[in-house]
């Protein structure tokens, strides 16, 4: 790997730490009034960072992040009003008290929003109604919490700036001296969060953006989740409200107004939108810009300005300064993806194959039926699913045809937990599932393939077998394992640093499959996976499925007739949502009132 | 007349139909056969240019067809997508009349006339058309393509998910029209008997491209060839 | 508590639910037909109001200012729709974050050119008996204003081509180009339209609420949780949610405190959200 390819890979890392060491080395030379307003861009590039947590990798546009902003800054402050008078020490108490009050309120919001599963413009709108709601209220909210007298409209002074030392003599820091430390802190955070985004726990939450429908088909509890990632971003914003509240000694309702919120998003674009890195070199820039221009406050001609920024940025520069300069830099690289242009058709490996399923046999335990007992899903008039009871027992691979229309994707859906069905039950095994939300359903074994390639794009061939392993093992090494050796199965190896979205369709249609075999299901069910096949792959497809109906139990749901008769197995036939034929392909071809259904005959339907 | 020449198209990067070409004459019933997925529909949206050309031209009436789908209808394009798609939070009667005045032609009349061919909408034309069924939305986005006056209708699968009665009732208003009106017509349908009944020749597609072209008669006689296009 | 001030407060709650409702209908045509979110809104009201006011200053009588305003306001949407939003289309969060920053620019202008103190135009003097209880007239007569725009709005894409057209576009885009609608011009038409009715509650609003460059913050707020709790079938949903949401605040606000009013809209708005994830009329069978 040359210099700068590794440069590239550890950009998030190195040049984070070069800009905190010369802001550290900055901070003694420049003008103390710089150094007091550069302090403040450094709090605001905090509070930017908590919002590409959640939007540039989470994929949530939440307007609530001044809200958890506010609220850590009057909570961290009331109790460093209380506190510090006694021992001296303000940070001590107002930074984690912030900290932790925001990701208290963000969780809670998020828990509302997640599990209520709101559409993404009613998330966003209900996060803005947080904001203005707390705007409304801390108009007229007063309170005197011990020491800390909370003044509604006048809001809250007296907040003492940053003490590090203890005692009742302890003096603040001098600007210089402040930079310093909100940088260190700033920091800190900073290589807190780089962290969690790009270990695991980030490795599920970009999943989450870009799928969350096959997340959750991987058996993760998506939701909860999706609430931890917005209460870390709640934790960032309140960390950065508490150092504002100590920066400013204070605090009024203007921090949740409109004007404050828009700022926000507005940072994070210009830096680069889910860099991480990006909010801190926006927050700087349009910092630097209003300072320029009028002396630090955010008003005047700042304000129009900042107006049209936003909208140039989003009709012209999505990317950001940081996004923007990655692909510049990308250009230059060699491209990982190149290997994809060579690859030809994928060939599985039978043996290799055999090994991994009766691994996980070992691990997982014996294959599981899955039954359907009068099932029923009606939309409106129309029943796709009327009362259809079915047993898939492991041993032979089984099929469900019929023509368009029948009912087989609903029965599916309903099967997989997608569709809540009126009446009757699913049974994965001896559990009763059907209230069960989809991931507890493939936790209990099952493995779903739908019938568009679902694979993450923006993460590269390992990495989505990684996802779907990790899944089950949870454990990072035992799941490096798995995804190599399924990796090796497909003969996907000369291609496992490519981003998935490069690969072709039948290479991704492999893929979604490898990573339904990394969760080692006890029963699988395939939704018309030859579809957009070639002759050769639909080959070795059959060949695959045949395999795997020797250790777990599989059910396809197919057009492709011929396919069907490859597999050698048990055939039912749906029509109108119901059942209509049961039994081997051949004695079904003979079968005069399925070839009417069919062919659209009508003599005998 | 409508003509498609070397047709090359599909979503993204991801090509689907590779070098197509087709014609169908003035009055012409022609079937577009040929298994799911491979690339009927798509070639359907091509035509109507929903989904931009990488390559390839398309003609109507021997002029080359406009770039944008509106512009394309106004040129006699008519079109019955797969699903349907009619206008759900709209009556029955204003989908058809939408149509109409779309490409400067009288409502009212349009709603007439449709329900001279098509009875059955009668005692639905103020219904949303999001709660009728099946079989009735069928016939309303027919009805709907008519109304814009084509010289040139594209059905994709018209009898998907319909009641065999009124898939007799569909192929008998669309015979009705190419012999009153001669309006041509292309059809793609997995429905053998549906396209024996009304088409005279057909093209066969597979894996993105035209195989082979027939006619009716052919089709009839061999067993093998239907067996293998419905993969039955 | 007698009758009469009961009488009072309920008619009141509704000429305050009734201001609400004129200052969402043009977001809820944006949004209904459109798919966009048009946080600039607010300042397409502000800029009714004061094309209003500054019409009325130059000596025109204040129901002529009124078309006036709406001409204008039609005019600039007309342009931000071609410059602006055209682009967007598909890109709901791209969109409310151009148009959010299209507010601002709005705003800091009004500032610049208006400053931040204008003088209002007075009430026109007629009140209305009630017991022992006066209400101010004008504020009344919104109950009318808005009944009238409701119905405007509803015949206008009901009874119009233009209006089927805008239906049809956002109900199937695809289809709608197929049989020969020209989107574009349609969408260009309805933002326009969208904004001239922002236009029109300014300028019918000016005796209520004087002109500031800031009015549109503090309308929009609430016009657009109106729209989204409404859903998909948004003049009927944002008729019922203005009435509910807003006559609640307005009752509760005259029991209690203003702040309160406040709360109980906000919360209501999370509960309905809580409940109807996608809106309240997300499973409705109506047209408009």
């Amino acid at each position: 790997m040359s210099y700068s390819n590794a440069i590239h890979h550890r950009a998030g890392t190195i040049f984070p730490f070069i800009a905190a060491i010369l802001a550290l080395g900055l901070a003694r030379i420049i003008d103390p009034y710089l150094a007091y307003v550069a302090t403040s861009w450094v709090i605001f590039g905090l509070l930017g960072l908590s919002l590409d947590v959640v939007w540039g990798r989470g994929g949530f546009l939440s307007l609530a992040q001044t809200a958890f902003y506010g609220l850590g800054g009057y909570f961290g402050s009331v109790v460093a009003i209380n506190l510090s008078a006694v021992t001296g020490h303000s940070l001590l108490w107002s930074l984690p008290a912030g900290a932790l009050f925001g990701a208290l309120i963000a969780g809670a919001l998020g828990w509302i929003i997640f599990y209520a599963r709101m559409g993404a413009l009613q998330s966003t709108i209900l996060s803005y109604t947080f904001t203005l709601l707390l705007w409304s209220v801390s108009q007229s909210f007063k309170l005197d919490a011990g020491s800390a007298v909370i003044g509604g409209d006048n809001g809250m002074s007296n907040i003492p700036g940053y003490i590090p030392g203890f005692g009742a003599g302890a003096e603040a820091l001098e600007p210089a001296g402040a930079l310093m430390f909100v940088v260190l802190v700033a920091a800190l955070a900073y290589f807190a969060t780089q962290r969690l985004m790009t270990g695991t726990f980030g490795k599920i939450i970009d999943s989450i953006r870009l799928d969350i429908e096959k997340t959750e088909l991987l058996g993760y509890d998506v939701r909860r989740y999706q609430v931890l990632n917005f209460a870390w971003s709640g934790l960032l914003a309140g960390l950065a409200g508490a150092l504002f509240g100590g920066w400013s000694n204070y605090l009024n309702p203007s921090i949740f107004s409109v004007q404050e919120a828009l700022l926000v998003p507005i940072y994070v674009l210009v830096g680069g939108l889910g860099t991480l890195a990006g909010p801190f070199v926006g927050a700087t820039l349009i910092g630097g810009l209003s300072f320029w221009l009028g002396g630090g406050a955010v008003g005047g001609q700042t304000t129009l300005i900042l107006g049209v920024v936003l909208i140039g940025l989003v009709l012209f520069l999505k990317k950001g300064v940081l996004g923007g300069l990655g692909d510049l830099w990308r250009s230059r690289l060699p491209d990982p993806n190149e290997a994809a242009r060579g690859a030809g058709a994928v060939s599985i490996d039978p043996d290799e194959l055999a090994d991994i399923l009766s691994e996980a046999e070992a691990q997982a335990g014996p294959a599981k039926s899955l039954r359907a007992e009068t099932l029923f899903k009606r939309f409106g008039g129309v029943i796709p699913v009327n009362e259809v009871s079915l047993a898939f027992i492991p041993g032979q691979p089984f099929s469900l045809i019929g023509p368009n229309g029948a009912g087989k994707s609903s029965f599916l859906k309903t099967c997989v937990g997608v569709y809540r069905p009126e009446g009757g039950r699913v049974l994965i095994g001896d559990r009763d599932v059907t209230r069960a939300p989809i991931f507890q359903r493939v936790r209990a074994g099952m493995g779903v393939k739908n019938q568009k390639p679902q694979v993450f794009g923006e993460l590269s061939v390992r990495e989505n077998l990684w996802v779907a392993a990790y899944s089950r093992v949870r454990h990072r090494q035992r799941a490096n394992g798995i995804a190599a050796r399924v990796l090796s199965m497909l003969g996907l190896e000369a291609q496992a640093e490519v981003r998935a979205s490069v690969l072709s369709h039948g290479q991704q249609q492999w893929l979604d499959i490898g990573m339904v075999l990394c969760l080692a299901p006890r029963v699988v069910l395939l939704d018309e996976p030859a579809a957009g096949m070639t002759k050769e792959e639909t080959r070795e497809l059959s060949t695959l499925v045949r395999i795997l109906a020797r250790f777990t139990t599989v059910i396809v749901v197919e057009h492709d007739m011929e396919f069907v008769r490859t597999l050698e197995g048990q055939v039912t036939v749906l029509h109108q949502g119901r059942l209509f034929a049961q039994g081997d392909i051949d004695t079904l071809r003979e079968d005069e009132r399925v070839l009417d259904i069919y062919l659209g005959r009508r003599e005998h339907v | 007349m409508f003509r498609i020449s070397n047709a090359t198209g599909g979503y993204g990067k991801t090509i689907i139909i590779r070098d197509v070409s087709l014609y169908v004459g003035s009055g012409d019933v022609v079937a577009l056969l040929g298994r799911n997925g491979v690339g009927k529909s798509t070639l359907m949206r091509y035509a109507t240019g929903l989904i931009p050309a990488i390559a390839g031209t398309v003609e109507i009436d021997g002029l080359a067809a406009p770039a944008a789908p509106a512009r394309r209808a106004r040129h006699g394009l008519g079109y019955v997508p797969q699903g349907r798609f009619v206008f759900p939070r709209m009556t029955a009667l204003e989908n058809i009349a939408v149509a109409a005045e779309s490409n400067g032609h009288n409502g009212k009349e349009a709603v007439e006339e449709a329900l001279t061919y098509f009875p059955m909408l009668k005692p639905k034309v103020h219904d949303l058309a999001g709660g009728l069924s099946g079989g009735q939305q069928q016939v309303l986005a027919l009805a709907r393509a008519l109304a814009i006056r084509p010289t040139v209708l594209l059905l994709d699968e018209p009898t998907e998910g319909v009641q065999p009665s009124i898939v007799d009732e569909i192929a008998g208003v669309l015979k009705r029209i190419n012999i009153e009106r001669g309006i041509a017509m292309l059809v793609a349908e997995q429905d053998l008997d549906f396209c024996l009944s009304i088409a005279n020749r057909a093209y066969v597609m597979e894996k993105g491209a035209i195989r082979m072209e027939t006619d009716r008669a052919t089709l009839e006689r061999d067993k093998a060839l239907q067996q293998e296009l419905l993969g039955v | 508590m007698d009758i009469d001030y009961l009488a009072t407060v309920i008619l009141s709650s509704l000429s305050s639910a009734s201001i609400l409702l004129i200052a969402t209908i043009g977001l809820a045509v944006v949004f209904g037909l459109m798919g966009v979110i048009n946080l600039a809104h607010g300042e397409f009201l502000m800029i009714g109001a004061y094309s209003a006011l500054t019409a009325t200053q130059m000596g025109v009588p204040f129901v002529l200012a009124i078309p006036i305003a709406v001409a204008v306001t039609m005019a600039i949407g007309a342009l931000v729709e071609v410059l602006i939003i055209k682009r967007l289309y598909g890109r709901i969060f791209d969109t409310m974050l151009a148009t959010w920053g299209i507010s601002i620019v709005f705003y800091q202008l009004a500032v610049m050119i208006f400053g931040t103190v204008t003088p209002g135009i007075g009430m026109p003097q007629s009140n209305i008996q009630i017991g022992d209880y006066s209400l101010a007239g004008y504020p009344l007569l919104m109950i009318g204003v808005a009944a009238l725009m409701g119905l405007f709005v509803y015949f206008l894409m009901t009874r119009t081509v233009y209006g089927m057209k805008a239906r049809a576009s956002i109900q199937q885009p695809e289809m709608a180009q197929a049989i020969g609608i020209e989107s574009t011009r349609v969408n260009t038409l309805t933002f326009s339209i969208g904004c001239g009715l922002a236009g029109f509650a300014g300028a019918v609003l000016l005796p209520i609420v004087p002109a500031t460059p800031s009015m549109g913050f503090s309308f929009v707020i609430k016009a657009f949780l109106t729209v989204v709790v409404a859903g998909p079938v948004t003049l009927t949903g944002s008729v019922l949610t203005a009435i509910g949401l807003g006559g609640g605040a307005s009752i509760t606000a005259s029991f209690l405190t203003s702040v309160a009013g406040d709360i109980f809209f906000f919360l209501i708005t999370a509960a309905l959200l809580w409940l109807y994830p996608l809106g309240i009329s997300a499973k409705w069978r109506r047209k408009l």
